[in-house]
């Protein structure tokens, strides 16, 4: 437990720097960031005297507490799950984030799950046939791993979406079809999520794939080279099996990373969100920074870097669960 | 945007399997010369020279517009003549042509204009804040790595800690505070930098770990070189791969998230004031915002994709060379299907059966079994059970072939130990193995012959030779293990990590009773089913791969140094419980060790090996007390005797032969005190010396000139009988 423990510790200190910066950023930042901010949102064109009051109030402006006061009921508020009030929606950030939030969860666990698995057995069988026609899938991959995930989003949509100019072929625009079908639990508005989250589903499998491939081929390779995986072959195991011995090892420094990767696919999605103006959190945090909303901004930094941390200790514990030598330390 | 593939694959994670980085002293960064790095330098180049020419060879400034004639004037459907309303235009950008290479931007830009202002400064931006991270890494991680202790836990966590608040968000959070922050490229980069660092960090701080363990780190403390200067001097020019590859993956990244953030509109925006920089990230943004996707211009957002992927595609091919650098494991070398089919070899193998080249192996066999008649002393002795002629093994293919094995013969006879030894590197496993198909590609077996005899079955079949070069995978799988095991040196490496012992035994036996009874043979618990490797000590493993390997009681057992990774006593143990296995199961040994002494106590029969050839055969006890090579006697006055008279310690000159470059001639005559000159010219081959079971290779004995007194002691075995010792007898006089 204590390996365990202390990778708790380490989560916690970075959710407390993360909502300490989160709070101070907006109250410390030299210059006038109200008048900037302003002078930014007046270009587009869209910020009131409610906008400028709400800026203020945010910005630390006409409060007449000690900055430690402040914090300490910063705190509070959070303690309570009150992230404060989005000027531009109306409504408490609070609600409208988990109003976002099954979008995006549901978006990520589907396209992580399909990336890590496709790519992990992808990165096998390369491992497995060196020198066959599949050492091709290498550089491909590697442009893939290369390619920003808007930017693929993009090209998708151009290609088969139905906003783009090629095929038409799946919705591009929304989490479903706004105009077509009523929220609530009917055939026709479940078929339109699905249909609606094909092409970013597939966007960020399709970015994400080679990462998992790489590092799984290249992990794999170096397995296989071990003393164990030799035995394995010198008692006479089916190939299959021999294979499975390697991967269950090599996969271990893929999961002991998966912080990074997690990271990663996390800000991908945020940008494919909003190339699809898919209504998770990625898409109104986009919409929240051009309209200044920054209660909003903050309250969805916080709660992508609390579900990013969720999914790194997900990690370590299923690391400890496959690694015994990691149990034992824990 | 990329899961970095160095930092994933050739560094150890904290707590998983470790894949040991080669890092010697001084050992500057050499790319391997493959079509990866070269394309990647190609394409790097590029990118590099369009940053630094390119504003004088832009046709236009990036922000230069033409209302009149960059755009065509599309009348507003409903307006103008006859509608009774003004006529209203709007504009639409126009496709790639000679003036514009790359067309136009609805705002009446010259997109190829844009697009090479934005080359330099993503990549001027990228570059930066990957310096910028690269030194914050080296910062934090070899000062923590390298003083460890209070410093080490205080560091790790805060880089932790950056590690695992997710970067982009952050990035987004900090740009947008700072609205004045697009304006300036240097406040981008550090942002850029503070987030991605964190990374890099981890893996130098192992790396140091282990390098500030080596003997070259600790002679430079011991001798009083101050901290500064030790970590300056002695570990950073060790960390160069590492950080060189870091910086890559940090520039990739951090363009990355330039040109993510940009296409969030917080980099600044070249129209606003104070002016933010052209980049791809900016471009894609305008191109997107205003509808450039539906619109069909696909000249105005997807060079600037297209070039993110590219120069990404050339960072990472770059990233792979040093990958390639750092774990060599990786590197494809001799793995190239065109190479192996010149050299007659399907690649298309199987999975842990080394392939054969059988148009060698043809031309070659029948003679080696003309040649090479049995000594008459030994034909007599015990049947064979394995028997090797004229094997020869190759690491890699055509030109570029190793000659790990030459040309060698051993017989290995049933309940008779063969010892088999020679320096590191003198092909001694690969025999064993190539014996056996076990070893692994770049390897080919390129000709020989390898005999297994199966030993009849109650007595009713006969007894089944098996030509192991030609035999089919069931075939091999059928005999591995079963008929012929093998233990390794290293019984840490050679057992599965994540599996119990038991799990291990449960590949070859259905049930755990037979297990834990052999484990009881070699003097274990049954208890120890439930342990894992790491649980166990040096000799518990080693005896724990010793139950696996005689679990099904197979004919041959092929050790493979078992016991030098052990200390003396436990090496004892071990080497007493073989031997009384030998006797109660009476398998056949093939032992492979570099401590010749060892052998004479345990071996009935000695073959020595050097540079991938036999050299010297004989008895036991013969080559022991009468070695007849030069490199016999060497290697005997290397290791103290256990018994018996003290001798003078005088070694081996030199070091072994370099395979890729031997010497002409026999391959130890510049190491050999009585090198003739025929020694230089000829290559010496194993012959019987006359009238003794016995053989050598070497000119010395061949009548050319007088056998210097130390090669002509009397053989205390001229009848060649063997001797199936246990180690009680062995030693006394």
């Amino acid at each position: 437990m204590r390996a365990l423990l202390r990778r708790l510790g380490v989560y916690l200190l970075a959710a407390w720097v993360a909502l300490t910066v989160s709070f101070l950023l907006p109250r410390v930042v030299p210059g006038n960031p109200v008048a900037g901010a302003v002078a930014r949102a007046s270009q587009s064109g869209n910020c009131n005297s409610q906008c400028v009051e709400a800026i203020e109030a945010q910005l630390g402006f006409n409060v007449h507490t000690s900055l430690w006061d402040q914090y300490v009921q910063y705190w509070g508020n959070l303690g309570h799950g009150n992230l404060g009030q989005s000027w531009s929606e109306n409504a408490s950030v609070s609600s409208l984030i988990i109003s976002y939030l099954p979008w995006t969860l549901g978006l990520l666990l589907i396209a992580t799950a399909v990336s890590f698995i496709a790519g992990t057995a992808v990165g096998v069988l390369m491992a497995w046939r060196r020198g066959s026609w599949l050492d091709w899938v290498l550089p491909v991959a590697t442009f893939f791993s290369a390619l920003p995930y808007f930017f693929l989003a993009l090209v998708l949509v151009l290609i088969l979406g139905k906003t783009g100019t090629m095929l038409k072929v799946f919705p591009s625009l929304f989490g479903y079809d706004i105009y077509g079908v009523t929220p609530g639990l009917n055939g026709p508005y479940i078929a339109s999520i699905i249909g609606h989250a094909i092409l970013p589903a597939v966007t960020v499998v399709l970015a994400s794939t080679a990462g998992f491939i790489l590092a799984m081929r290249n992990n794999m390779i170096t397995t296989m080279d071990e003393d164990f995986v030799l035995v394995a072959q010198a008692k006479g195991l089916p190939a299959r099996r021999v294979i499975w011995y390697a991967a269950r090892n090599a996969l271990l420094p893929v999961i002991a990373n998966f912080t990074v990767a997690i990271s990663l696919v996390v800000a991908g999605q945020i940008l494919v969100e909003i190339v699809f103006n898919y209504p998770g959190i990625g898409f109104h945090l986009y919409d929240a920074l051009g309209k200044l909303d920054y209660s909003l901004v903050q309250g969805i930094f916080v709660v992508i870097t609390l579900v990013v941390l969720a999914a790194n200790l997900l990690a370590d514990v299923v690391y400890v669960l496959i690694d015994p030598r990691a149990r034992q330390m824990a | 945007m990329t899961i970095n593939s160095t930092s994933l694959a050739g560094i150890p994670p904290v707590a998983g399997p470790t894949a040991e980085l080669v890092l010697r002293p001084t050992r500057v960064l050499r790319l391997p010369r493959s079509p990866k790095v070269i394309a990647g330098l190609v394409i790097l180049g590029v990118f590099g020279v369009l940053a630094i020419i390119g504003r004088w060879i832009a046709p236009y400034s990036p922000n230069a517009t033409d209302q009149q004639n960059w755009v065509r004037h599309v009348l507003v459907p409903g307006t103008g003549a006859g509608t009774g309303f003004p006529a209203s235009y709007y504009p639409l950008p126009l496709p790639p042509s000679a003036a514009h290479w790359l067309g136009t931007t609805v705002f009446a830009q010259d997109v190829s204009s844009q697009l090479l202002a934005a080359t330099q400064a993503t990549m001027f931006v990228g570059l930066l804040a990957a310096a910028i991270a690269t030194v914050l890494s080296v910062l934090f991680g070899v000062t923590a790595g390298y003083l460890g202790g209070g410093t080490d836990e205080g560091l790790s966590l805060v880089a932790n800690v950056f590690l695992a608040i997710p970067g982009l968000p952050l990035l987004i959070v900090l740009a947008d505070y700072m609205p004045s922050a697009g304006s300036s490229v240097l406040l981008v980069a550090a942002i850029i930098a503070v987030t991605t660092w964190a990374y890099t960090s981890r893996t130098l701080r192992a790396q140091t770990l282990s390098l500030r363990n080596r003997d070259f780190v600790e002679a430079a403390r011991v001798s009083g070189e101050s901290r500064v200067r030790i970590i300056l001097v002695e570990v950073l020019p060790n960390l160069i791969p590492i950080v060189a590859a870091s910086f890559l993956f940090t520039a990739l990244s951090a363009m990355g998230a330039y040109v993510a953030i940009a296409f969030l509109g917080l980099a600044g925006s070249p129209t606003s004031s104070p002016p933010g920089l052209w980049n791809w990230g900016e471009m894609l943004r305008e191109g997107f915002a205003n509808n450039a996707v539906r619109g069909g211009w696909w000249w105005w957002w997807a060079p600037p994709g297209i070039c993110i992927a590219l120069l990404g595609t050339g960072l990472a091919l770059l990233n792979f060379g040093i990958d390639e650098f750092i774990n060599p494991r990786l590197r494809a070398a001799g793995l190239s299907r065109r190479t192996a089919k010149k050299a007659g070899i399907s690649l298309r193998s199987t999975l842990g059966m080394t392939p054969v080249a059988h148009r060698r192996a043809v031309a070659i066999m029948p003679q080696v079994t003309a040649m090479r008649p049995e000594p008459s002393s030994v034909r007599n002795a015990a049947e064979p059970v394995l028997t090797i002629r004229g094997l020869s093994v190759d690491y890699g293919y055509g030109d570029q072939a190793v000659h790990a094995v030459v040309d060698c013969d051993l017989v290995l006879r049933r309940g008779k130990v063969l010892g088999l030894a020679g320096e590191s590197g003198s092909g001694k496993t690969t025999l064993a193995l190539a014996a056996i198909r076990l070893l692994r590609a770049p390897a080919v077996i390129t000709g020989g012959e390898v005999l297994f005899h199966s030993k009849p079955i109650s007595g009713e079949e006969p007894a089944g030779t098996i030509d192991m070069l030609s035999a089919t995978e069931e075939q091999l799988r059928a005999i591995r293990w079963s008929e012929i095991a093998v233990v390794l040196q290293s019984s840490l490496n050679a057992l599965n990590p994540v599996i119990t012992i038991g799990a291990q035994f449960d590949d070859l036996l259905r049930g755990l009773a037979r297990a834990g009874e052999v484990l009881g043979m070699v003097g274990m618990n049954a208890e120890r089913l439930r342990s894992h490797a790491h649980e166990l000590s040096g000799g518990m493993r080693q005896r724990a791969m010793i139950a696996m390997a005689i679990a099904l009681e197979p004919q041959v057992m092929i050790l493979d140094e078992p016991t030098t990774a052990l200390d003396v006593v436990t090496q004892r143990e071990i080497l007493e419980e073989l031997i009384g296995l030998r006797d109660r199961i009476g398998f056949a040994t093939l032992f492979i060790t570099h401590d010749l002494s060892l052998l004479v106590e345990l071996a009935d029969e000695i073959a020595v090996m050097y540079a991938g050839r036999l050299m010297e055969r004989a008895p036991a006890t013969s080559l022991f007390h009468a070695p007849r090579l030069p490199y016999t006697y060497g290697l005997l006055h290397c290791f103290p005797p256990l018994h018996g008279a003290r001798l003078a310690m005088e070694g081996l000159k030199g070091s072994p032969p370099d395979l890729r470059d031997l010497p002409s001639g026999c391959a130890f005559h510049p190491r050999c005190a009585w090198a003739m000159p025929r020694c230089h010219q000829d290559v010496p081959t194993l012959a019987p010396l006359d009238g003794s079971a016995r053989e050598v290779a070497c000119w010395l004995h061949r009548g050319e000139a007088n056998v210097p007194a130390e090669l002509a002691r009397p053989d205390p075995l001229p009848s060649g009988s063997g001797r199936s010792g246990s180690i009680a007898r062995v030693g006394e006089p």
